[in-house]
């Protein structure tokens, strides 16, 4: 990579333009694909009815720890946790249709380029923040891999590691299932063996493929793949953080604890209701169950974050690809509205305040403190102490590593 | 309508109630009279004489009507094709392509037509017509089967999942995924000769003009297996529907059709010849008018006139280099060589060398003593305060600092130029040692053989070739070894991923998304197979001909969420083709180029046949200017939406101008895009031939003559002669690739050991003296990791639309890769585990580990090829890893384990498949250890047996049905049995088995498996 590594910390004064920087470390992106219905979750209103039409939440709301701030009755578990969670009711942006061109918005923070590839939040997080520790990877994917999620022009140094099932590991650095640890060890004394055999090289291209040999050699060793290993966890807080997603969140918690600085942890599996968050027609039926399993996992994780005084440390995050309108479709589902919705940020030492933003009657258009996707972006790397207006270089030329971006003062104490 | 058939797949009910209708009286062959009280439209269609003992087949466009049979009055097209078959057995349509042999789409709907007169015995027999949409079968003129039309479009995943069929027969081979499938009675009174009469309605609105595999069978009496319907006097053999039969004719039928294919393709493209050769007389006359340079002959032993051309040009640079070469080699030298100079050139000259702004160069030292427009010296000689330069960089002041942009000078680097302008500013010339230079020894012929094979097709020589090659007394060995592998068709493939790279193809198989594609592989392909001269498939590719979703080069001007397509083609040809960058043309005029806005328009205009307007978003927002302390480096000079006509801007930089000379060149004068390929290809352009060329060269050599390859402004070719030599050699052997490819891989610049340092050279220091070394490309690699396993690739067919519901434009079928190339995209971004497809995932990770992404958003000129513990990683423990690694059932590894001779023997073996070498001794006797014990006993007196067989069939997941729930578990259950890998080869003592597969897994893991020799 051709830029110098950069980041700002508490030596250096913040920009006037600026309120005071944060001091997170990592951050674990919650990352709802299909479009996480605001008004069936964070930013709820009254109940409407999808039979007689009537525009409104599907669920009843309740109360949560901060006053005035209600909440779907599904999220029961993050409702008295509140005071650690800030909804952030009014993010927006002007992509509908697509679910990849949204998927890409939400995770590059910019409207697409016909002439360059942007890079993702985590891949901008990996460009500027060294891991916590040395030979930790800076940005690990829990989910399936793509360009949106990728380096773009930073290059495969900003990329990440990624997994798609926990309990197989991370993709090319984990053992294969049917290799044992000894057939695994004996394969490795073999190659090393048979490298030692060959003479060794001087040109410098094929010691640096020697070094990273050995690198990945040591990597899908036992020691780094233990942060895999939930079976380390104890029986009860697996069980508390729930099914696959809640594994994922627990895996990105011992992975925070390994150094790493952003995990982004997808939830969508599809499983309970076909479409995941996606609830057209028929699949807003068993949205409640969806809402339940994120409700579950990430109360767990807020709870376990913060027992282990890791929860000012770390910055999670949920964000989709855009909301869904109040009204019902024809099916009696939801379809997309990316004019208003929320993205959620709790933790990483931020002053939180239960939800940000207002919206009207029926989560349907802003009214008060819009925040833009590039202001959210600048919340994110700002609590990172990451200066959102800092330049990128594809090449010659300067990329702002957010869109103009300002992050949320209130968030910060101003 | 119909009578005498049903549709449904509740087939136990069809034979019943159908028998009573289906006496069919046969008649004298050609009979098509038809019944009194007929229910269905037409009758059965006159074809006259067929050729006996064949199948014939006609495919007629524009078919009327899609859902319902024509009326009389709706009538037919002559057939748009006439092929023969064997069988009643159609597994796909023939390709379509345009009159210039490019590839496009057949006019749906269509009706194919499949008849024979076929010899049926007395009896009472069951018929079996399996089609996709609707279909009849006349027999005789009755209507003995016919199935229904395709009902309206599928829903976007909520289709029930499709149960696997149950055979109609044990054992029968099944139906293609909603392939339909009706049996019906037949009963023939005495033995007969019938004309039998398959129609089929294939594609149209709502579908693509897929077949899915179609065919009469008929199960006689008393037999207990259904056969494929074949003529009277049929030469070929019976066929029962069974996969063991029917598996070998589908391959008989797919050589047939790709032969068929490429003779079409062939006779279409020959009507171009007349035209191309018009263009060639052209290009020689120009060539004759334009010499080469002349090849150096004195100095050196390039005297002798077996020297290459290439060698006597590179020779002659180093002893140039040698003889003036500074050899004052004081720390002051050294200094200004390895300290000074890099920091000016990575600071100043970007605007201050070949570009002059404010009329300042600082690339020489009377130069920068001279100063710019202003008149004030840059540098004053001994006095570093009085020094505008220094003053400059040193600047607090950001409205004058250089270099501009928001990264000022460090400290030191300020104190570097202080201390040199003080010490009197000397510019030395660059020194250059002999051992900087040295020639290195030509490689052996292991290595050579390695390398020729993999930068012509792709893959390393098998075993044999290694034996047959090192046996070779041959002077010309090497030569002859060349000119068979260019001549061989795989160099097709390892050509693909550089273009598809650099030409940005991009198809997906979900929505269109960020510059978007159609899959114009097909088309590059198609033109590499047949060896088309650069000159006219480059042509081709501007002229976007053919269908953009089927293969033709129409796809290349797909730009999916783009709102100005025509500037971003534009862009891709100008770095592709003229070395000329204007990617940031696209929003501003280029801040370190002389290219502007206006420029890529104006070639957008040319393509677009119309004049342009340059959207809204292409601009840049004016808040951006308002906040900067200093005038900005770039300049938005077109506002949006102002309207843009075709203009040529680079007649300066290519020679090529619009003059009535090019006229000469063109069969429409009035088409714009035909102008802009023939500015872009015609010979008076001196960048097209010479950038490919330097393209060429840095594929076979690690570095160009030019760098960056796709942006020459203000870039110096380290070899301007040689260059040119090989551009007019090319030029002179009619843009032939090949050619080019023998003349670089026959030269000993080639040929030597690869120590080179050429990509990290600037190009008054890259002498060629050796080649780069090289890393394989992530296709390569994936190529031998299935090859030297003796496997052939085995992945999904790339699509989500298994049963042509919906027209590819938009859902596109890439096809199932058989080599790495053809992989595509597959980005899940809907994480749904339904849209995976495993081992296609299998192949992409790895693929992806080593610099090849699907998503092609814009030009990839140079892969990223930096290394990380991703790539050792995958080629560790991907699943790929498993699948190859194994001994699986049956496999070549499993061959060569049961018959090698011995441990010795063994690793030999091993070591010329996968490194095409022998091994060293130290080597040898560290596997002839590892493999000895256990080797005499290593086999298992067993066979291999039906407990080994597969898993059962899993149901289909498509697009249509991909939100059930069930789909996701379908998927994952395929990825588990992928990620599981293929059954071992019991045959195999298991402890001795594993230790070979880990010899096997530590050959692949070497870094010799993933780099050049």
């Amino acid at each position: 990579m051709a830029h110098a590594l950069h980041t700002l910390h508490a030596t250096e004064p913040a920009p006037a333009t600026l309120p005071p920087q944060g001091q997170a470390e990592h951050v674990i992106s919650i990352w709802l694909g299909g479009g996480m219905g605001q008004i069936d979750t964070f930013d709820p209103k009254r109940r409407g009815d999808p039979k007689a039409k009537k525009a409104g939440s599907y669920y009843d709301s309740i109360d949560t720890a901060v006053p005035n701030v209600q909440v779907s009755e599904h999220l029961k578990g993050i409702a008295p946790l509140m005071e650690h969670v800030t909804a952030v009711r009014t993010v927006n942006h002007n992509v509908i249709d697509e679910h990849a061109a949204a998927t890409n918005r939400m995770h590059t923070g910019r409207a697409i380029s016909g002439t360059i590839t942007y890079p993702s939040i985590g891949s901008l997080v990996a460009s500027q923040l060294e891991p916590m520790e040395a030979g930790a990877p800076r940005y690990v994917l829990i989910g399936y891999p793509n360009v949106t999620r990728g380096p773009g022009f930073l290059g495969p140094n900003a990329g990440y590691i990624y997994l798609t099932d926990t309990s197989r590991g991370p993709i090319g650095l984990s053992r294969p299932q049917s290799i044992t640890q000894d057939r695994q060890n004996h394969r490795s004394e073999l190659l090393n063996r048979f490298r030692e055999a060959t003479p060794e090289s001087t040109d410098p291209r094929l010691k640096e493929y020697d070094s990273v040999i050995d690198e990945s050699l040591k990597l899908s060793g036992p020691e780094f793949n233990r942060s895999f290993q939930l079976n380390e966890e104890p029986e009860s807080l697996r069980a508390e953080y729930g099914g696959e997603f809640g594994q994922r969140c627990l895996v990105a918690r011992r992975l925070v604890q390994r150094g790493v600085r952003f995990i982004e942890v997808s939830h969508n599996l599809n499983f309970l209701n076909g479409a995941g968050w996606d609830v057209h027609n028929e699949g807003i039926l068993k949205q409640h169950a969806l809402i339940q399993e994120l409700d579950t996992a990430v109360a767990a994780l807020l709870r376990d974050l913060k027992k282990q005084g890791l929860l000012d440390k770390t910055l999670v995050t949920i964000t989709t690809e855009f909301g869904r309108p109040p009204e019902f479709d024809s099916g009696g589902g939801r379809g997309h509205q990316g004019s208003a919705f929320t993205c959620v940020l709790m933790g990483g030492g931020l002053k939180h305040c239960g939800a940000y933003g207002t919206t009207d009657d029926l989560a349907k258009k802003i009214v008060s403190d819009p925040v833009s996707v590039p202001d959210f972006f600048a919340t994110i790397l700002w609590s990172l102490g990451i200066d959102p207006s800092l330049n990128l270089y594809d090449g010659d030329r300067p990329v702002p590593i957010t869109d103009g971006g300002k992050p949320i003062a209130a968030l910060f104490g101003v | 309508m119909r009578s005498l058939a049903t549709t449904s797949n509740v087939r136990r009910f069809v034979s019943l109630l159908m028998f009573m209708f289906c006496l069919v009286r046969c008649a004298a062959s050609g009979s098509a009279q038809s019944e009194p009280g007929q229910t269905i439209a037409g009758s059965m269609p006159e074809l006259g004489e067929l050729e006996s003992g064949n199948v014939d087949i006609r495919l007629y466009e524009q078919s009327p009507v899609q859902d319902r049979w024509p009326a009389e009055a709706e009538s037919l097209a002559k057939p748009s094709l006439t092929w023969q078959s064997t069988h009643f057995f159609v597994s796909r349509l023939p390709l379509r392509y345009d009159d210039w042999g490019i590839r496009d789409s057949w006019q749906a709907p269509l009706l194919l037509r499949v008849s024979a007169d076929v010899k049926i015995p007395q009896g009472n027999h069951r018929l079996l017509l399996r089609a996709r949409a609707l279909s009849r079968l006349w027999i005789d003129g009755r209507v003995a089967a016919s199935t229904d039309a395709l009902s309206k479009s599928p829903p976007d995943g909520e289709e029930p999942i499709t149960p696997i069929p149950t055979p109609i027969v044990a054992g029968m081979r099944l139906p293609g995924y909603r392939q339909q499938e009706v049996v019906s009675p037949l009963s023939i009174e005495s033995d007969s000769t019938c004309r039998v009469v398959l129609e089929v309605v294939v594609g149209g609105k709502g579908a693509r003009t897929e077949t899915g595999e179609v065919c009469v069978a008929i199960q006689r009496e008393g037999c207990e297996h259904f056969e494929l319907l074949r003529p009277t006097a049929s030469r070929s053999e019976n066929i029962r529907l069974i996969d063991a039969e029917v598996e070998p004719l589908c391959k008989s039928i797919e050589r047939q059709l790709a032969a068929m294919d490429t003779e079409r393709r062939h006779s279409a493209e020959a009507t171009r010849d007349e035209y191309w050769k018009k263009r060639r007389d052209y290009v020689q006359r120009w060539l004759n008018a334009h010499p080469a340079p002349s090849i150096p002959t004195s100095g050196n032993d390039a005297a002798a006139p077996s020297v290459h051309p290439i060698d006597a040009f590179i020779v002659e640079k180093i002893n140039k280099s040698l003889s003036s070469s500074d050899v004052n080699n004081s720390p002051e030298a050294r200094n200004f060589n390895e300290k000074v100079l890099p920091l000016l050139r990575a600071q100043c000259f970007r605007c201050h060398a070949d570009k002059a702004n404010g009329g300042l160069r600082l690339n020489t030292r009377e130069a920068a003593l001279a100063g710019g427009d202003s008149g004030v010296p840059a540098i004053q000689p001994g006095d570093s305060e009085a020094s505008e330069l220094l003053r400059r960089i040193a600047s607090d002041d950001e409205s004058e600092r250089m270099p501009p942009g928001d990264k000022a000078l460090t400290k030191e680097q300020i104190e570097l130029v202080r201390d040199w302008i003080k010490q009197g500013a000397q510019w030395y010339a660059r020194p250059v040692q002999p051992e900087d230079v040295k020639l290195p020894p030509v490689i052996d012929d292991e290595k050579f053989l390695r390398r020729v094979y993999f930068d012509a097709i792709g893959l390393p020589p098998t075993d044999k070739a290694v034996h047959v090659f090192l046996a070779d007394q041959r002077e010309d060995k090497r030569q002859r070894l060349i000119r068979e592998l260019l001549a061989d068709s795989r160099l097709a493939d390892q050509w693909m991923p550089y273009w598809q790279d650099v030409l940005a193809e991009n198809p997906t198989i979900i929505n269109a998304s960020l510059n978007s594609t159609g899959p114009f592989r097909w088309f590059i392909y198609d033109s590499l197979i047949d060896n088309k001269p650069v000159d006219r498939w480059v042509t081709e590719l501007i002229m976007m001909r053919g269908n953009a979703h089927e293969g033709g080069s129409a796809g290349f001007g797909l730009a999916g969420e783009n709102d100005a397509p025509m500037a971003t083609k534009a862009q891709i040809i100008g770095s592709a083709f003229l070395g000329i960058e204007m990617q940031c043309a696209r929003c501003h005029d280029s801040p370190f180029h002389s290219t502007l806005q206006k420029d890529l328009y104006s070639l957008a205009a040319y393509l677009e046949r119309k004049a342009v307007t340059v959207p809204k978003t292409s601009s840049v927002p004016v808040a951006f200017f308002e906040k900067k302390a200093r005038e900005s480096l770039i300049k938005v000079t077109l506002p949006t939406g102002q309207s843009i006509d075709p203009a040529w801007p680079f007649a300066d930089e290519t020679g090529s101008t619009e003059d009535d000379a090019l006229d000469e060149l063109l069969e429409k004068k009035d088409d714009s895009r035909e102008r802009l390929a023939a500015l872009i290809t015609s010979p008076t352009n001196h960048r097209f031939a010479q950038v490919f060329v330097n393209r060429v060269w840095k594929q076979l050599m690690g570095a160009g003559f030019v760098e960056p390859v796709q942006d020459w402004e203000g870039r110096m070719p380290s070899h301007p002669e040689l260059l040119q030599w090989l551009a007019h050699d090319f030029m002179t052997h009619g843009y032939d690739m090949r050619h080019l490819l023998e003349t670089i891989m026959t030269s000993q610049a080639y040929s030597r050991e690869a120590i080179g340092r050429n990509a990290t050279a600037e190009y008054d220091v890259r002498f060629f003296n050796a080649p780069d070394r090289r890393r394989m490309t992530s296709e390569q690699i994936v190529d031998s990791l299935y090859f030297t396993a003796g496997m052939s690739m085995d992945v999904e067919e790339l699509t989500f639309v298994h049963d042509g519901r919906r027209p590819m434009s938009s859902r596109l079928t890439l096809g199932r890769p058989t080599r790495a190339w053809m992989m595509a995209n597959l980005a899940n971004e809907r994480d749904r585990p339904s849209l995976t497809l495993p081992k296609a995932v299998m192949v992409g990770e790895v693929m992806e580990a080593f610099g090849w992404t699907g998503a092609r958003q814009s030009s990839i000129n140079q892969r990223e090829g930096s290394p990380t513990a991703i790539q050792p990683g995958v080629l560790s423990n991907s699943v790929l890893s498993v699948w190859v690694t194994r001994v699986a059932a049956g496999s070549k590894l499993a061959d060569i384990a049961l018959n090698a001779s011995s441990p010795d023997d063994l690793v030999q073996q091993l070591f010329l498949r996968y490194l095409s070498r022998r091994p060293s001794e130290s080597e040898r006797k560290m596997f002839v250890a590892e493999l000895s014990d256990g080797f005499a006993d290593r086999v298992i007196e067993t066979v291999l047996s039906e407990a080994q067989s597969l898993p059962p069939p899993l149901p289909l997941v498509t697009w249509f049905n991909h939100l059930q729930s069930e789909a996701n578990l379908i998927q994952q259950e395929h990825e588990r049995r992928v990620a599981a890998g293929p059954p071992v080869d019991v045959r195999l003592n298991p402890q001795w088995r594993e230790r070979l597969e880990d010899t096997v897994w530590s050959l692949i893991n070497h870094r010799e498996f993933v780099w050049m020799p």
